[in-house]
């Protein structure tokens, strides 16, 4: 693994910051809720028992009325409703309309109070709308029938009253009190029908004395005149539900215990709203706009989501019956969180239940408009948040920036060592040799390294010259000593010996001399005097003389050029090609073609010589141009392995290149020289 | 009389050996182990001929001043410098001192003799008159064979005894070409290719010195050499 993946890998450990801001917002935001909500919660507690004083105030908790559906909810109105036959100025919203099956469709109706007057609406479907005939409005007994609502009151055990509104034709009409002691109309109660496509609607007014505490809503449908009508009942037991109100006592407690910002709500123990007051005031946008947008999606991905905040809208049917709520009613005081996630608003709700001596007779519901997002509020705790992301990704880059910058200093040394070792250049200097750090150290050593490399690689280079200079006077005394020997009188056997030692002598000397040619070679460049010469002509020449030496093997010229004029040695270059066609002819058999090539590619002119013969294998072909390096077999004292080593230094004296490679059939060794910049 | 030859030569085999083959020729020699014995005994006797190693023991001019004493005191006296390596020639004769031959150490015993006559001829020759038969003349090059001398455009240019034979050996046939066994045995040594290219670009050196046209030596590229004919 580079050492950039691993410190990407180490960097990946950074995140642990980015994790750890991830959980404190989460904790200081869930804190910060929880305090809010603690808050709320105390206040709720406070209202309770304070509002605990009131328990007259609350309908008794009756446990057959789990039966809600049967109770009625008078909906506080701001204003009395006209009485026309239609609800559109009724201060309430349509959807706080109940609906009860009905014989034709929905029956919807609902019960609103204001002054001490309730408000009836009824709107009935009914296919066909069967007036009262004349005088018989009253009675809702045979044989004549009749379309008509009745409203039942009573105020348990013994009142019961029914207020019947029926029609003889639409418009004002005249409602009907049935009482113990019969029907009677009632003046006070003013009521209008009217007509609808598709049905009728009934609007009434009633006093409030006049009703009890239970009611409930009764409608009649007729097909016909004679037919018995169908009824339709608000209530499904005998006796109607209770009537819930508003209860004034505890709005105006409310009133002086609600705080400012936030709102009350009292709900008796099934959950329907008895007392109200305040309203939510949400914070402004000041404190929550100038956060930018991005943060606060940054924030909305990391703090947990409450409920939808329209859950906290007080419920349009008049009862309560959110879960939190609930869960009071049931005992348990609960918190309730609502946001809306893209206007940044929030809800608090707090319910409490309301005890008297251990029942819980209702609810305290307090709830009170926030931020959604409440540690953007905190201004300095946003500016930490912030920084510390911001911090974060700085390390990283960092972080990789200095991995890159680590990596590529080591990997600039590794490539300067690997082209030192490849182009024998073992002196320059390499990359960080200055550095004070490990990696300079590093440096330092591989230039020890290689120095060393260099000084025995010389050292090798010069042993052969060296050796064969010390060898040479010891071979002198030797051959002289011989020389004279051979004019001393000797028998046979003695000339025989003096004669073999002779010739011992002279294949040392032969040796040595081969030895010592590379130095002497180099010594020849250093003192040459560069001549102008003409390449072309000169391989020209050689090769056919070269025809002659060698009579085994076949010749060839290819050239592209009619002359090549280059400066140098012409000898040298000679010599040169006398090692490479050599090595040519030992590695080729007899009859084979040996292909000499010049050719010129701009300034630079390429001599190449090539034979048939056994291919080069990969690891030797640097290893080739060095002293002492022979892939001969063991073909005694003529070849030292000095051949391409003369060749080389011949080369790379005159400014040039030399390579081996293998080609189809054989070995082929390429010079490059170069030419006269005049390009002839 | 006999000839009389100095050897000054530390390699003490070396120089029982040489003193040994010229006795055997007849000469009488003097062998001497370093440059002070050898001055003193010159002070009182010049030899005819004086062979130096230049690489004395401790004394690495010694060879050099030697010779200078001697040319002092006799300008012909035969002087034939010894050498371990035959790089050092261009060295060695770049310093002009007029030594009349270099050769290596491990120059064969015979061909060391055939020197020595012929040095001997020389001094013999350059006390007689010219014998017109023993002059070999190539257009501008005029070869006295019994004196080993060269005129070249009538002025003499310093040659060593073997530059002289390879001279002579390329100029009798004009035209022809030398290849390097030819030249071996023309210089009375073993040559290699090296060495043989040396001693001609030292010969051409002396000839431009003197004519900066020089060029009647031509290299046959994987023959040999060959005098230019005018």
């Amino acid at each position: 693994m580079t050492l950039k993946r691993q410190l990407l890998l180490v960097s990946l450990l950074t995140l642990v910051l980015p994790w750890a801001g991830d959980q404190f917002i989460r904790e200081t935001e869930s804190a910060l809720r929880a305090n809010q909500q603690q808050m709320l919660a105390g206040t709720a507690r406070a209202v309770a028992d304070s509002l605990a004083q009131y328990p007259e105030e609350f309908p008794p908790v009756r446990h057959d009325d789990h039966l809600f559906g049967d109770q009625l909810y008078g909906h506080p109105l701001e204003t009395r409703p006209e009485i026309d036959g239609y609800f559109d100025d009724w201060t309430l919203d349509e959807q706080s309309l109940r609906t009860m099956r009905g014989v034709d469709g929905p029956i919807r109706f609902a019960v609103g109070l204001a002054d001490q007057f309730v408000f009836l609406y009824v709107e009935v479907s009914d296919r066909k709308v069967v007036y009262a005939g004349p005088g018989t409005a009253a009675l809702d007994s045979g044989p004549r029938f009749s379309d008509r609502v009745a409203l039942v009151s009573t105020s348990p055990p013994y009142l019961e009253e029914t207020l019947s509104f029926a029609a003889e034709a639409p418009g004002p009409i005249v409602t009907y009190v049935k009482t113990a002691y019969g029907f009677a109309p009632e003046p006070t109660i003013l009521a209008h029908w009217q007509d609808v496509p598709g049905g009728y609607q009934i609007e009434a007014r009633i006093p409030a004395s006049k009703l009890g505490t239970h009611l409930g809503l009764v409608v009649s449908n007729t097909a016909a005149e004679m037919e018995a009508p169908v009824r339709s009942a608000s209530f499904t037991s005998q006796t109607p539900g209770a009537f819930v109100r508003i209860s004034p006592e505890l709005s105006d407690e409310a009133r002086e215990l609600v705080q400012n910002g936030m709102r009350l709500l009292v709900t008796d123990s099934a959950g329907w709203r008895i007392a109200q007051s305040g309203s939510l005031t949400m914070p402004s946008d000041s404190s929550g706009g100038a956060r930018s947008a991005w943060l606060r999606i940054a924030y909305d991905a990391l703090v947990e989501s409450g409920e939808e905040a329209e859950l906290a809208e007080p419920d349009p049917s008049g009862r309560e019956q959110q879960e939190y709520i609930r869960q009071a009613l049931d005992g348990t005081p609960s918190v309730s969180w609502f946001r809306s996630s893209d206007s940044g608003k929030a809800v608090v709700a707090a319910a409490q239940p309301i005890r008297e001596s251990n029942t819980t007779v209702g609810a305290v519901v307090l709830q009170q408009g926030t931020d959604a997002i409440l540690s953007l509020r905190n201004q300095g705790l946003s500016q930490l948040i912030t920084g510390t992301l911001i911090i974060t990704i700085l390390v990283a880059i960092t972080l990789l920036g200095y991995a890159t910058w680590l990596s590529r200093r080591i990997r600039r040394l590794s490539i300067a060592a690997e082209v030192a070792l490849e182009t024998d250049n073992l002196r320059i200097s390499l990359p960080s040799s200055s550095a004070g750090d490990e990696v300079g150290d590093l440096s330092r050593s591989f230039s020890h390294v290689l120095r060393q490399l260099g000084d025995y690689n010389d050292y090798l280079r010069s042993l052969a010259s060296k050796l064969s200079h010390e060898l040479r006077t010891p071979l002198a005394i030797v051959t002289s000593s011989l020389e004279n020997l051979e004019h001393e009188p000797l028998n046979e056997a003695s000339h025989g010996y003096a004669s073999r030692a002779r010739d011992g002598a002279d294949r040392l000397r032969r040796i040595l001399t081969a030895m010592s040619e590379a130095s002497r070679v180099e010594e020849l460049m250093q003192h040459a005097e560069p001549e102008v010469f003409d390449l072309c002509a000169a391989l020209s020449a050689t090769i056919e003389a070269y025809r002659d030496v060698y009579p085994q093997r076949q010749f060839h010229f290819d050239t592209n050029v009619d002359t090549a004029r280059a400066t140098g040695s012409p000898e040298l270059i000679i010599q040169m090609l006398d090692k490479l066609v050599d090595n040519a002819v030992d590695f080729s058999k007899a009859g084979d073609t040996i292909r000499v090539t010049l050719a010129r590619d701009a300034a630079v002119l390429l001599v190449s010589v090539a034979n048939p013969g056994p291919s080069l294998p990969e690891r030797m072909r640097s290893q080739l141009f060095d002293s002492m390096v022979s892939m001969r077999p063991a073909d005694g004292d003529k070849h030292l392995g000095l051949g391409l080593y003369v060749a080389k230094l011949i080369a790379e004296g005159h400014g040039g290149t030399i390579r081996a490679e293998n080609t189809d059939d054989g070995v082929a060794v390429i010079v490059t020289l170069q030419g006269d910049a005049n390009g002839k | 009389m006999a000839k009389r030859i100095a050897i000054v030569e530390d390699e003490a085999a070396i120089r029982e050996n040489y003193a040994a083959a010229f006795r055997r020729e007849g000469y009488e020699v003097d062998a001497y182990e370093a440059r002070a014995p050898a001055l003193q005994a010159f002070d009182t006797r010049l030899p005819d001929l004086v062979v130096i190693d230049i690489n004395l023991k401790d004394d690495v001019e010694g060879g050099f001043e030697l010779c200078r004493e001697l040319r002092s005191r006799a300008r012909e006296l035969p002087i034939i410098f010894l050498t371990a390596r035959d790089s050092e020639f261009d060295a060695v004769s770049g310093l002009r001192l007029g030594a009349d031959d270099y050769l290596t150490k491990d120059i064969s015993l015979p061909h060391l003799m055939a020197r020595i006559a012929a040095l001997f001829r020389r001094l013999d020759a350059l006390s007689k008159p010219q014998v017109k038969e023993n002059r070999l003349v190539r257009g501008d090059l005029d070869v006295d064979t019994d004196r080993m001398t060269i005129l070249w455009k009538g002025q003499p240019v310093g040659l060593t005894l073997t530059e002289f034979w390879l001279v002579h050996a390329l100029a009798r046939y004009p035209g022809h070409v030398k290849n390097r066994q030819q030249l071996m045995d023309a210089a009375q040594a073993v040559l290699d290719d090296n060495t043989i290219t040396s001693h001609i670009k030292r010969i051409r050196r002396k000839f431009i010195a003197i004519d900066a046209s020089f060029d009647a030596i031509e290299t046959v590229y994987g023959m040999g050499y060959r005098w230019l004919a005018e």
